[in-house]
């Protein structure tokens, strides 16, 4: 079976995340989170619901703003201010537009734009963002559908596939943006079981292919396959991290043996 | 029953329904326009424009329109500034003076439909956009604005059946639309009864159109309800 080479530490980093702090009202979901993506790393972010993985994801991206601490994309730093009222905000909003535009994010819930057809979904933000000429959009996108095994659904609309066929439409219309790094937020979770496969299937190819991802995912099987790295978050703050055979296999930390235990009993 | 008067007044109330359009069709046309308006500032974040709007939408919702429509055609005519501006070669004519309590009104109700139909598009859709490096305008005119504007159709639908009824009130300001008409008829005739059975009828079949319309519109800019079958 294929093992993913592990993370190269001379490659360029794609992302950097430096001492990351989010607050929720009273709630600390981060506490000081440091993580380097390097080009071609696959790093699987797990741990129990509420450790703060999705937040760190979300972080990336800008979806959620950190209250302090550093994002680097591509040797740029996010720029961050203070606003109103002393929350941290972005302090270029261009700026974190023109560099989600490097990063493609795939969501739980797959957020397909229900009014357009499949094909639409994943040409709108090449032709509107980027300016491809819509041909060529076009073109591209019919080849990631037929990548991802739905070009038959390229004219249906999303409430007439399935979960793993809406998943993977969402897939290539994040792939459409040709990004430096893909995002994955606990891309099956949402999923029929018997759905799963044909997700994992298609994310699996792409870590063959090379491409950087940041992905949270409950499915521990999974991890240990597509990984470069493993990293456990516990609490708001990395609890152990390492290539997939340490962590997932002969973790130091006795929590990620527990947390182990319990999703391996549970067939994970 | 005089059915031959009945018979005999369907063309000249007939004549009626161009006043009638006009009054319904440009009301919510501006009234789009003002409800358009209305809806962002509330949205806006700004709270003076927000607090603003908010009153706008509470003065002519909670207001009969008849009230609207007099205090528009009769009072602003009060007022040396108006009538020494350019806005009186409108306002002294009854038919802007309806058209505009008219557009003020739909506006009002219509910026409210617009407003949830807005707030109601689902934050995923909207994070989806933002993660592909949409900014706020074109997430707005690509994404927020198509799916709230196929949620607020139905509701919008009937708006419009209100408008048409709302115009009638148009008649106790002189305006000789399809009420005006049918009041003007029973001045002569006293046929109450008569007459506004057939005006009413009139009335019904121009909701019938609309509503035929507004579901036009619905069934063709939401294929996917329809794929879903």
């Amino acid at each position: 079976m294929h093992r993913h080479p592990p993370t190269n530490p001379n490659a360029p980093e794609a992302v950097i995340v430096d001492n990351l702090h989010k607050r929720f009202g009273p709630l600390e979901v981060l506490k000081g989170v440091s993580l380097t993506a390097h080009e071609g790393d696959v790093i699987t972010l797990i741990g129990s619901s509420g450790s703060g993985k999705s937040t760190l994801l979300r972080c990336i991206n800008m979806l959620e703003v950190p209250d302090e601490g550093r994002i680097v994309i591509g040797g740029e730093a996010i720029g961050l201010k203070k606003g109103r009222g002393g929350r941290t905000i972005p302090a270029d909003a261009r700026q974190v537009d023109r560099l989600r535009t490097r990063l493609g994010m795939v969501f739980q819930n797959f957020n397909l734009w229900t009014h357009m057809t499949i094909l639409e979904n994943v040409i709108e933000a090449p032709v509107h963002v980027l300016g491809v000429p819509k041909a060529e959009a076009v073109h591209r996108a019919r080849a990631l559908l037929d990548k991802v095994g739905i070009l038959s659904k390229a004219d249906s609309y999303p409430v007439q596939l399935s979960g793993g066929q809406q998943q993977r439409a969402a897939i290539a219309r994040a792939l459409a943006m040709q990004p430096k790094v893909m995002l994955f937020d606990e891309p099956t979770s949402a999923l029929d079981p018997e759905l799963v496969g044909e997700v994992l299937l298609v994310i699996r190819q792409l870590a063959e292919e090379g491409n950087t991802m940041i992905l949270v995912t409950h499915e521990m099987g999974f991890a240990r396959e597509v990984a470069s790295e493993v990293v456990f978050l516990h609490q708001g703050r990395i609890e152990e991290q390492g290539p997939p055979e340490r962590v997932l296999v002969n973790p130091e930390s006795e929590r990620v043996r527990q947390f182990l235990s319990r999703h391996l009993s549970n067939g994970g | 029953m005089n059915w031959e008067l009945m018979w005999d007044s369907v063309p000249t109330l007939l004549g009626g329904i161009p006043v009638t359009l006009e009054l319904v069709g440009l009301a919510l046309l501006f009234g789009a326009a003002v409800a358009f308006a209305a809806a962002l500032l509330r949205l806006s974040g700004n709270p003076v424009a927000e607090r603003l709007m908010a009153a706008y939408v509470f003065v002519f919702r909670g207001t009969p329109l008849l009230v609207q429509i007099f205090l528009i055609y009769y009072g602003l005519g009060q007022f040396e500034a108006v009538r020494g501006s350019f806005l009186w070669t409108f306002l002294r004519e009854p038919f802007w003076c309806a058209i505009l309590a008219l557009t003020l009104n739909t506006g009002a109700y219509t910026s409210e439909i617009l407003r949830g139909a807005i707030l109601s598009v689902p934050q995923g859709q909207i994070e989806a956009a933002r993660a592909c490096g949409m900014s706020r305008t074109l997430l707005f005119r690509r994404i927020v604005l198509p799916i709230a504007i196929r949620q607020m159709l139905p509701a919008y639908g009937n708006e419009v059946i209100l408008m048409v009824k709302a115009s009638s009130l148009a008649s106790t300001i002189t305006l000789l639309e399809i009420t005006g008409i049918a009041r003007k008829i029973i001045a002569q005739t006293f046929a109450v009864f008569e007459i506004f059975i057939v005006a009413g009828s009139i009335y019904l079949l121009l909701n019938f159109l609309a509503s035929r319309l507004i579901r036009y519109a619905e069934w063709r800019m939401t294929p996917y309800l329809r794929a879903r079958g």
